[in-house]
């Protein structure tokens, strides 16, 4: 049969595609990327798709973890800071309930749980970054105000029972505040309310129902802490959650690595074995350019 | 004297046939690199002897024309393997500028990317959850939202660009298909009045040069009628030219794309779907964008509506209860509404991070919207899952096409090579027969030499020098 005489072209062609090959190949190498369109491996695509996002995910929530533990910390030390309070007043208490302190110092006692008192009040409208930590949603007022008109004094709570979750990337709800009415005025352990009768028990120089009222501080300072608890458990799991999210997001960065950037050696030796098989097909076009019967004739 | 007379005038018809050879080498090799040409070669008859006292005198040969060295069979092959091949190569290309809008992200930070964009506008709401007040979180909610929505409706836009501009080549090539016709009945008219019966030569070489251009433009089936005559349809049976007639296809306006018309038959469908560079554009423009355009204007439907609607249902900093509006344009229908995405909440306090009527240090509707990242709010997906399938099927066709695409060249340059190795001029060839003919030459006017040194003897009587 005969030849086809227009061989050499398709030898070009063949060199076109060389140099196709060697195009890609070099913009893998100066890209550093393997799949640098969707149409060149569309499930790697797919998947980096995928990988992002869960890795952005991670790295979004890190972040948001460490702005939120600013809040939970200056919580759980305000909780601290009452706990310290509330143990300083129920010492004074017991000192004022053992019968063996004269008026002017059961009136000193109580002018002591005042200052007490204001702390705790004062605690109790601990704010970050200009929102009240205690006010439930109502983050924007003051959750505690004191009315000193009557005796004894009363407190009122301004806020809501609203307490505002976390979600971390893996579906977990964490709690990050306490209610102030449920910390401070509860109906069974009214911190405020406890230490305002106790400072009108002693204000007139007895003892009044100090005793019974000792009591019920003691039990507020047990709510208080076992509240405390709560929030520590936030900081835990967040913590937690937060490291998990930065190991995910770590593992998940070296698969995404793996898929998608270009295997360096391996694209240097394509490229190298691209090259000489160019210039070999240079040279068998020159060569075969060359030779022709009308040379002879 | 009886034998000089006839053998001069055969060895003057050899060296005439001699000359006739050459020209017919030198016109093949003046057309070696015209793709159009078909190499001819000599067809040889003996002439009839004549017979001069029962002695039989030969009076040569006579050379009747060059024959085309063609294979219509394979010429249809090849022009088929083309119609493939060309509608491939332009919906390739096509494919290629389209994928050009999902380039993958190659880290979490890449910019200009909508599937980080997602990711990052749901983030954005994570973010607010940890302190819903936080004017600075407030405002980058409001600046993921004009990314995701300025990358959608960029791309949306470029998409419907493309689409636009594939319009237009469209009417080229239909343009230049119905010029092509024109001249293939022109032709066929010629070839049937000049060479009914035969291989029509240089005129067939026009023929096959327009079914092969035609070829590469749209698809076509050939079908041969009678006095050598030809009718070409497209692939879907509508006739482009009967013989000596052309059939002009018409173009008009169709719910704002151009729709193709032979008679008042539209063939829009039936040429995306036949072959050549038409069927790739029309291929390209009436399914891979649209497709693509589809499924991006579900994702900013699902996603306009779904945010607008949580963002409705809460509280904002403002004091607006189950009324802060819209984050986004408020889509009316799923088409078009990924090219219409924008953001149209300006002030980053009227983001609704509480719940319902909860004061402003609530975040739960912050959560409810950080959650519809990861609900199945577009057709049942999740918005991130759903881009990622958007990426995967449109990779899928690209890689597929360049795959048959790949195929499809190499049979064609397969078949081309056939078609060459019976058809193409070779110089090679060329060059023996010249040699030859030459060779023949010669020896022909070696003969008259000779020829004449008899005659010159038989005068002068055997002395040599006499007469020349």
């Amino acid at each position: 049969m005969r030849v086809d005489p227009f061989y050499v072209v398709n030898l070009s062609n063949s060199l076109d595609q060389t140099q196709a090959n060697e195009e890609q190949l070099t913009q893998e190498l100066s890209s550093g990327l393997r799949v640098t369109s969707i149409g060149e491996d569309p499930v790697a695509a797919a998947q980096n798709v995928q990988l992002l996002n869960t890795i952005q995910q991670d790295d979004s929530f890190t972040q948001t973890t460490s702005l939120t533990q600013g809040l939970l910390q200056v919580t759980d030390s305000a909780l601290g800071s009452v706990v310290t309070q509330l143990n300083q007043a129920v010492s004074l208490a017991s000192q004022a309930n053992n019968g063996t302190l004269n008026p002017s110092d059961l009136k000193a006692i109580s002018n002591q749980l005042v200052g007490i008192r204001d702390e705790v009040l004062s605690l109790a409208n601990t704010n970050y970054q200009g929102q009240y930590v205690f006010g439930g949603s109502q983050t924007g007022t003051t959750p505690f105000t004191l009315n000193n008109t009557s005796t004894p004094a009363t407190v009122t709570y301004n806020g809501d029972s609203n307490v505002n979750f976390l979600q971390s990337p893996t579906g977990q709800s964490i709690q990050l505040n306490l209610p102030g009415n449920q910390v401070f005025a509860s109906a069974t352990s009214n911190v405020l309310g406890t230490l305002n009768s106790l400072v009108a028990d002693y204000a007139n120089g007895t003892t009044g129902s100090g005793v019974a009222d000792t009591a019920a501080l003691n039990g507020a300072l047990n709510y208080v802490s076992q509240q405390r608890v709560t929030i520590d458990n936030s900081i835990t799991r967040l913590n937690d959650a937060s490291g998990a999210a930065t190991e995910e997001a770590t593992q998940l960065t070296a698969v995404q690595t793996n898929l998608m950037q270009a295997d360096l050696p391996s694209v240097s030796t394509q490229l190298s074995l691209a090259q000489s098989q160019q210039s070999a097909l240079i040279n068998v076009i020159a060569a075969l350019g060359q030779g022709s019967l009308f040379d002879k004739l | 004297m009886q034998i000089a007379t006839p053998l001069s005038e055969e060895i003057g018809r050899y060296l005439d046939l001699s000359t006739r050879q050459i020209q017919l080498t030198s016109t093949n090799m003046a057309n070696a690199s015209n793709e159009a040409y078909t190499r001819e070669v000599p067809n040889w008859s003996e002439n009839q002897p004549i017979y001069i006292n029962g002695i039989a005198q030969g009076t040569g040969v006579t050379v009747t024309g060059g024959v085309s060295q063609r294979d219509r069979v394979l010429n249809q092959r090849l022009d088929q393997q083309q119609q493939l091949s060309a509608s491939s190569t332009s919906l390739l290309s096509a494919l290629t500028t389209l994928q050009s809008g999902f380039t993958p992200a190659s880290s979490s930070t890449t910019t200009g990317n909508i599937g980080t964009d997602i990711t990052n506008f749901f983030d954005s709401y994570t973010q607010l959850e940890s302190a819903p007040a936080s004017n600075p979180l407030r405002q980058q909610v409001l600046s993921s939202a004009t990314a995701l929505a300025g990358d959608i409706s960029s791309t949306a836009a470029s998409l419907n660009a493309q689409q636009s501009s594939l319009d237009q080549s469209a009417t080229t090539v239909v343009a230049q298909v119905n010029a092509i016709a024109t001249s293939l009945a022109q032709v066929n008219q010629e070839i049937q009045s000049a060479s009914p019966n035969q291989d029509a030569g240089t005129l067939e070489d026009q023929r096959q040069s327009d079914l092969s251009q035609l070829s590469q433009l749209v698809g076509i089936n050939q079908i041969t009628t009678e006095q050598n005559g030809l009718s070409v349809t497209t692939t879907g049976g509508q006739l482009l030219a009967s013989e000596g007639n052309a059939f002009q296809i018409t173009s008009g306006e169709v719910n704002g794309v151009t729709h193709f018309f032979l008679g008042t038959t539209d063939i829009t469908a039936a040429l995306a779907s036949g072959g050549g560079q038409l069927g790739g554009i029309l291929t390209a423009r009436d399914q891979s964008i649209p497709t693509t355009l589809a499924s991006l204007d579900q994702l900013a439907y699902g996603l306009a509506t779904q945010v607008n609607t949580i963002n409705n249902a809460g509280t904002d900093l403002v004091g607006d209860n189950g009324n802060a509006g819209n984050i986004f344009n408020a889509p009316t229908q799923v088409a078009g509404s990924a090219a219409a995405l924008q953001v149209v909440l300006t002030d980053p306090n009227k983001i609704a991070a509480a719940g319902l009527g909860l004061g402003t240090g609530d975040d739960s509707n912050a959560v409810a919207a950080a959650a519809l990242g990861t609900q199945g709010i577009i057709n049942g997906e999740t918005p991130s899952n759903f881009y990622s399938n958007l990426v995967s099927t449109l990779g899928a066709t690209v890689s597929e096409t360049t795959t048959l695409n790949t195929a499809l060249t190499a049979s064609v340059s397969q078949l081309q090579s056939q078609v060459n190795s019976l058809s193409g001029v070779s110089l090679d060839d060329e060059a023996s027969n010249l040699e030859e003919f030459q060779r023949s030459y010669q020896a022909a006017s070696q003969v008259f030499t000779i020829l004449n040194s008899v005659m010159a003897s038989a005068l002068n009587l055997g002395v040599e020098t006499a007469v020349a």
